[in-house]
């Protein structure tokens, strides 16, 4: 455990925090909160969960709340409004930003605010959400989080709705040696379904630290995309806690671009029977970047389904990560699960680590997990260019196919896989060629 | 055009395949360049478009008048030299059209001509399709991918067909081909002859040749050209077989 000293400022300003009013339940669950992140201190490499994680650049300096929202316009969004329909809610330094969100007229049964004036007005909905779950365990971030969050989103569904238009998240970091602490709920109720996209950039070192609970009834269906393109000199720690009732459908897209450090957890838990899950992602890494996925399913119910595919790129020095737990409880009978990491190395001092993990305690289940790790095909390379293709072309065009590939597990939605494509096809267009 | 002068080359493992060819084909000419297995013709091929992992030990090879293989194998090909593959390589997730478009836009630039839009470059495909009997479905898929071995050759031709290159040289085009699709893939090639234009063809089988009919053949053995002449070699060959040039089959 870390030395109380180095987390000591933010002990500090959440005693030092503005006094908004607040309910007294989530008053105590902040003082729990910020009790469990003291004795919990930062994790270290010496936790499994940690063991690749270089965390320097977050222990390297205070990241105070943000306290208000920086400045932004319309301009500043441009590049990372999603293409399709949408219901948008925009977040600067973690608050509400009303100017900039347009969230439209929502159909009956949808609640779609920020996370402080859902608190303010319909308290109700959040409760049950911001459960003891968040100072259990060894969640640093998480608690830290739950102490110190200000705003968010929250987005419910009653039972039976089905959005037509996608609901569009889009975060901002704007105020260098700051933290973003965002707060997310995303509530479905039985036999609703939904498209969310989320979207995390900025500008300068600043720190996001977002936290999602998401809840997806009997029978429902969300999709849930990331794109994560914070700023070169941010960081990102991301975390979501998904619960699935009975039959519900859950998909996950991660498309990770940015940060200096950049972390995004997943935690899903199959509480039903015959429910599904898709987790994929493709995380794109150059310069000195740092980029991990970290996925734990919880097979807690029989009959459920698990697909995994992450892909992830790596070039220069940057550092890519892996680690992906799938657990079968033993009254999990019958749970189909497979997960599969492949890898680019496209530069000698580039490093890829990649840790499948299936824990298996129940009897008759199909569980299976693979990882590769390599270097652009050469004979597809020279393909290319003995047709012309200057060789940085033939290059970025397969670093796009190799990215394409795994967003073509977005299935019915061409809008969606167009929209990642433009950004990987940014991201490669931004480098140096090589 | 081509001039190769005592060319030698060995591969990764060390062993010495060509081992002092000499060649030289002018602009208009086709040539045949035909031998037993192992008699060096794909090493060749590989060598001429900058394949990696052969080294050049000797020799020189002249393409224009300046030296081929300083240059890089994606510099080659917009200059104007165009590789057939034996085995055209399949990849997953590059549209055919988009890779056909980045390449012959390359091409073009180097020739100082515009980039062709999606209007032009698409009338320019569907004429060029026709002739190789290529259904414009297959140029929605990724590379090659899902291709059969006659519409991976078929494909090779038409590429040639859109690049136009100056220099042309077929790895085994032939191989694996039925006669309708060898005589679909020797319409293309004919197509293509022109007075500007050279094309070696390496091949171990003659039957091509009665469909393309080359100025000059020439037979590789052993790493080098041990005989030339004219397209009545190849049909003498034919009758002999490779035995005379140290191939038991």
């Amino acid at each position: 455990m870390s030395a109380p000293a180095e987390i000591q400022p933010y002990v500090e300003a959440f005693k030092a925090r503005p006094t908004a009013p607040e309910p007294t339940w989530l008053t105590h669950r902040r003082e729990g909160a910020i009790r469990r992140f003291s004795e919990l201190g930062w994790p270290t490499r010496k936790q499994e969960a940690w063991r690749f994680t270089d965390l320097r650049p977050l222990q390297r300096a205070v990241f105070p709340p943000a306290g208000s929202a920086g400045r932004a316009t319309d301009a500043d969004i441009a590049a990372w409004r999603y293409s399709g329909a949408a219901h948008r809610i925009v977040l600067v330094d973690g608050a509400f930003a009303p100017e900039l969100s347009t969230i439209g007229d929502l159909p009956k049964g949808v609640w779609l605010a920020s996370t402080a004036h859902t608190l303010r007005d319909r308290a109700d909905l959040v409760e049950p959400a911001l459960r003891e779950i968040d100072v259990l365990g060894a969640q640093p971030f998480v608690a830290l989080n739950a102490a110190l969050f200000a705003d968010g989103f929250v987005l419910a569904l009653e039972p039976g709705v089905a959005l037509d238009r996608a609901i569009e998240i889009i975060h901002l970091g704007r105020t260098a040696g700051r933290s973003s602490q965002l707060r997310n709920l995303v509530l479905l109720g039985p036999k609703s379904r939904a498209t969310l996209i989320e979207t995390y950039a900025g500008e300068g070192a600043y720190w996001t630290n977002a936290v999602g609970v998401v809840g997806v009834g009997a029978g429902a269906a969300l999709r849930h995309i990331k794109l994560q393109d914070e700023s070169a000199a941010a960081i990102h720690l991301g975390h979501n806690r998904i619960e699935l009732g009975r039959d519900a459908r859950y998909e996950s897209f991660t498309l990770s671009l940015g940060g200096r450090l950049a972390r995004t957890d997943i935690h899903l838990k199959f509480d039903g029977e015959g429910a599904a899950c898709g987790l994929f992602g493709a995380t794109l890494l150059r310069g000195e970047q740092e980029g991990t996925i970290a996925t734990v399913v919880d097979h807690a119910a029989p009959h459920c389904v698990t697909r995994e595919y992450f892909k992830s790129v790596a070039d220069d020095r940057a550092h890519g990560v892996f680690l992906g737990t799938i657990a079968v409880r033993p009254q999990a009978q019958k749970t189909d699960a497979n997960q599969l990491s492949k890898n680019l190395l496209l530069s000698r001092r580039a490093a890829i680590d990649t840790k499948p993990e299936l824990e298996i305690l129940a009897d008759d289940v199909k569980c299976s997990h693979g990882a590769t790790v390599g270097d652009l095909d050469e004979a597809a390379l020279f393909y290319l260019e003995s047709r012309g293709i200057p060789v940085a072309d033939a290059r970025r065009m397969l670093i796009e196919a190799f990215a394409a590939e795994v967003i073509e597990r977005i299935e019915d939605d061409a809008e969606m896989r167009a929209h990642l494509g433009r950004h990987v096809a940014r991201w490669l267009a931004a480098g140096n060629g090589r | 055009m081509l001039e190769i002068k005592n060319l030698h080359a060995r591969i990764s493992d060390g062993r010495e395949i060509l081992k002092g060819v000499d060649l030289a084909v002018k602009a208009g000419e086709v040539h045949a360049i035909m031998g037993p297995n192992g008699s060096g013709k794909s090493t060749l091929a590989g060598v001429l478009s900058g394949k990696p992992g052969y080294e050049v030990t000797a020799g020189q090879v002249l393409y224009q008048g300046s030296d081929l293989l300083a240059i890089a194998a994606d510099e080659r090909a917009r200059e104007g030299v165009f590789l057939a593959f034996q085995y055209p390589v399949e990849i997953p997730g590059v549209n055919n059209m988009y890779f056909l478009r980045a390449a012959l836009n390359a091409v073009r630039k180097q020739r100082g001509e515009s980039a062709m839009d999606a209007g032009q470059f698409l009338k320019a495909v569907r004429a060029k399709l026709k002739l190789l009997e290529i259904g414009e479905d297959l140029l929605q898929r990724g590379v090659n991918v899902g291709f059969s071995g006659g519409e991976k050759k078929r494909n090779e031709i038409f590429q040639m067909a859109m690049l136009e290159p100056k220099l042309a040289i077929l790895d085994e085009t032939d191989s694996g081909l039925d006669i309708d699709a060898l005589q679909t893939v020797a319409r293309g090639i004919n197509a293509l002859r022109g007075p500007e234009r050279a094309i070696v063809m390496i091949t171990h089988y003659q039957r091509l040749l009665n469909h393309v009919v080359p100025d000059r053949v020439h037979v590789l053995s052993g790493g080098k050209i041990a005989k030339s002449g004219g397209k009545e070699l190849a049909l003498e060959l034919e009758q002999t077989g490779y035995g005379a040039y140290g191939d038991a089959a």
